[in-house]
């Protein structure tokens, strides 16, 4: 089977196609476009014909499907590959119910019930539409390290970034950078096997890529356009 | 005796479950396990007993919309129900419940609510929550050693536990005391996995009060509403021509018919088969190319796979890979029926791995299934490989 399409120009151009079974820590500073990368990482995938599991408890599952659909043009033809778990909307209190895209999990703590959405999803693209390529998201660990102890997130993602291994998915990770301490950072690095670095130096925006390639790629200087990722090449 | 209102369980159970005891779900991350304790409670509110569910991961009305979208309104049993709340402090919100917890992370406060509730209760009532929640908020050790204890009350004072466990990869100490001491029953609710979880079962592991059917496995699926409805596997048998397949449909089966004009399979066979307390349907399909296009039909929802080949028969292993394609199941577990091993020129299992170039992981089993040689054993394999183990 053929790799998978980072979905970022120019820094995809020199990591190549990412091995299937790779999990990919996504960590960086706020405030500097993480999602919008995040987010055209997922539509890379849906544009390649993979299914794509979108775990958020950062925003709706609206709000989320409406970040596509009125960045990414095409992307109406692809909301049948695309699933969203909403961890949000029932903890806020609203009395809203599943969609054909987005099933709702009544909260970031309730790691059962998204396990539980995360299998059913699978399940019905790989084995009701045959569609055996995937990516799945977390936005973001750092919400879950809010409401669980590192122990309980450690294990809930044990389970999970091996359930990619076997699907030789990809699953992608959004880790708030200075939000936790050292040991919390340590300890979930463990799980992935590469991770998307980002930093901000005085205002300019820097990302590389470490374990995607044989060795760690340069800082990329980069900006955030709209809903585009531009990378200096 | 309580009924637990999951299909067939209660009959395993020999009856149900004693009052004074303890029932775990113990449940593989993914599988939708919730619904089962939340049905056991439905179904013993209509009998009149109490309900005391302890949220420890959703909000008291999450819950309740939950029961009504299995179709299990509460709005009846209003007096009857109760939710111990030690979830709306961990979020930072309030909380109208009658019990509510303070401090859900410090195992004392929850205590001392569960032991007064049962304390007040006058039996007949059926205290419910999450295992894995409670232990991930108050730590292994510590949380066992109080459900150990809570257990002792629902015995003393005669009510019942029905507890939900998500098997997270917690120390194997913490999981086997689970699994075999903590509680009176366990029954283990799994997922049938081959890349993707695309199944699910449960059985009883332990009952310790009476002699239950143990490790037969029932397929579910969970229906909005209606809950966990029990459900029979297809099995698909498939192969080249004159393979053998109608042949090893009829020995495997209790009863089956098959559908042949001269010898020759022209629709399909369909069988139905009751071994080791697990049963299947079986659907064998013809052999012969011009009906390859109605058999992707048969295919479909196809849990595994019997690959049937003639041992004789090397030059017809391209057509025998080609079957799985054809039918659409490449990919589901399956076993390979090395067929006719009692003909003299019969290929040895080693030489037909050898010619067959197809996945290492794929067992080959010799059989005779106009004697029925090899075909139970063959089934075993394939249950086997769609049952995994937790
Ligand atoms: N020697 C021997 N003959 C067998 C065995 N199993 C089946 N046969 C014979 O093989 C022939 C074909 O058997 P079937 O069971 O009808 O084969 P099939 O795969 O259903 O055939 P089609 O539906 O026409 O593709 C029959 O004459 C059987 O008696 C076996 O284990 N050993
Ligand atoms: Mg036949």
């Amino acid at each position: 089977m053929t790799g998978y399409k980072l979905g970022i120009n120019g820094l995809g151009d020199v990591i190549g196609d990412i091995k299937g079974g790779t999990n990919i820590l996504l960590i960086g500073p706020p405030m500097c476009g993480k999602n919008i990368i995040l987010n055209n990482i997922m539509f890379q995938g849906l544009s390649d014909g993979e299914f794509a599991v979108f775990i958020t408890t950062a925003e709706s599952g609206e709000n989320i499907i409406n970040w596509f659909t009125e960045n990414k043009k095409g992307v109406e033809d692809h909301m049948d590959q695309f699933g969203v778990i909403d961890c949000v909307s029932k903890t806020l209190g609203l009395n809203v119910g599943d969609t054909q895209t987005i099933k709702r999990v009544s909260s970031p703590v309730n790691l059962t019930g998204i396990s539980v959405g995360i299998t059913s999803f699978f399940e019905d693209f790989w084995m009701k539409k045959e569609i055996h390529k995937a990516r799945m998201c977390i936005d973001s660990l750092s919400t879950m390290l809010m409401y669980s102890n590192i122990q309980t997130v450690f294990r809930f993602l044990h389970v999970h970034s091996r359930r990619i291994k076997t699907a030789d998915a990809i699953g992608i990770y959004i880790v708030e950078s200075g939000m936790h301490d050292e040991q919390t950072i340590v300890t979930v690095k463990q799980l992935f096997d590469g991770v998307l670095e980002i930093k901000n130096e005085e205002d300019n925006l820097f990302i590389r890529a470490l374990g995607l390639s044989p060795k760690p790629t340069k800082w990329f200087g980069y900006e955030i356009d709209g809903a585009e990722v531009i990378v200096e090449v | 005796m309580i009924k637990t209102g999951i299909p067939k369980l209660d009959d395993y159970l020999n009856g149900g479950l004693p009052t004074g005891k303890s029932l775990l779900y113990y449940c593989q991350p993914g599988v939708e396990g919730d619904v089962f304790g939340m049905q056991t409670t439905y179904i013993n509110l209509q009998q009149g007993y109490k309900s005391v569910c302890i949220a420890t991961a959703s909000s008291p009305d999450v819950i309740r919309g939950k029961f009504t979208e299995f179709g299990w309104p509460l709005e009846k049993f209003e007096n009857q129900f109760e939710i111990i709340d030690a979830y709306s402090a961990l979020i930072g919100a309030d909380s109208s419940e009658k019990y509510v917890v303070e401090d859900p992370e410090n195992i004392k406060n929850l205590d001392k609510v569960i032991t007064e509730v049962i304390e007040d209760s006058s039996g007949k009532v059926i205290i419910h929550g999450s295992i894995s929640n409670i232990i991930d908020m108050c730590g292994e050790d510590q949380a066992l050693e109080y459900i150990e204890n809570w257990n002792k009350y629902i015995m003393l004072y005669d009510v019942v536990g029905i507890y939900n466990f998500t098997v997270w990869p917690y120390s194997d100490k913490t999981v086997e005391r689970i699994k075999d001491e903590l509680f009176n029953a366990v029954i283990r609710i799994g997922g049938v996995s081959e890349h993707v979880i695309f199944g699910q079962y449960y059985s009883v592991t332990k009952a310790d009060w009476t002699k239950a059917m143990i490790d037969s496995s029932i397929l579910f699926k969970v229906l909005r509403p209606g809950g966990v409805k029990a459900f029979i596997p297809k099995l698909l048998v498939t192969g080249p021509f004159n393979a053998g397949k109608s042949s090893f449909v009829q020995s495997l089966s209790t009863r089956s018919v098959s559908v042949d004009r001269m010898g020759t399979t022209v629709a399909l066979d369909i069988g139905h088969i009751d071994h080791k307390g697990f049963s299947a349907d079986i659907f064998g399909t013809p052999g012969q190319e011009r009906f390859d296009p109605i058999l992707k039909l048969l295919g479909g929802e196809a849990m595994g796979v019997f690959l049937v080949i003639d041992s004789v028969k090397g030059n017809e292993f391209e057509r025998a890979r080609q079957m799985l394609e054809v039918t659409r199941t490449r990919g589901l577990p399956c076993v390979i029926v090395a067929n006719k091993q009692d003909l003299p020129d019969a290929l040895s299992i080693e030489e037909i791995k050898r010619q067959m170039e197809i996945s290492k992981n794929i067992p080959i089993v010799p059989a005779v299934a106009k004697e029925k040689k090899g075909v139970f054993e063959a089934f075993e394999i394939l249950i086997d490989q769609i049952m995994v183990g937790i």
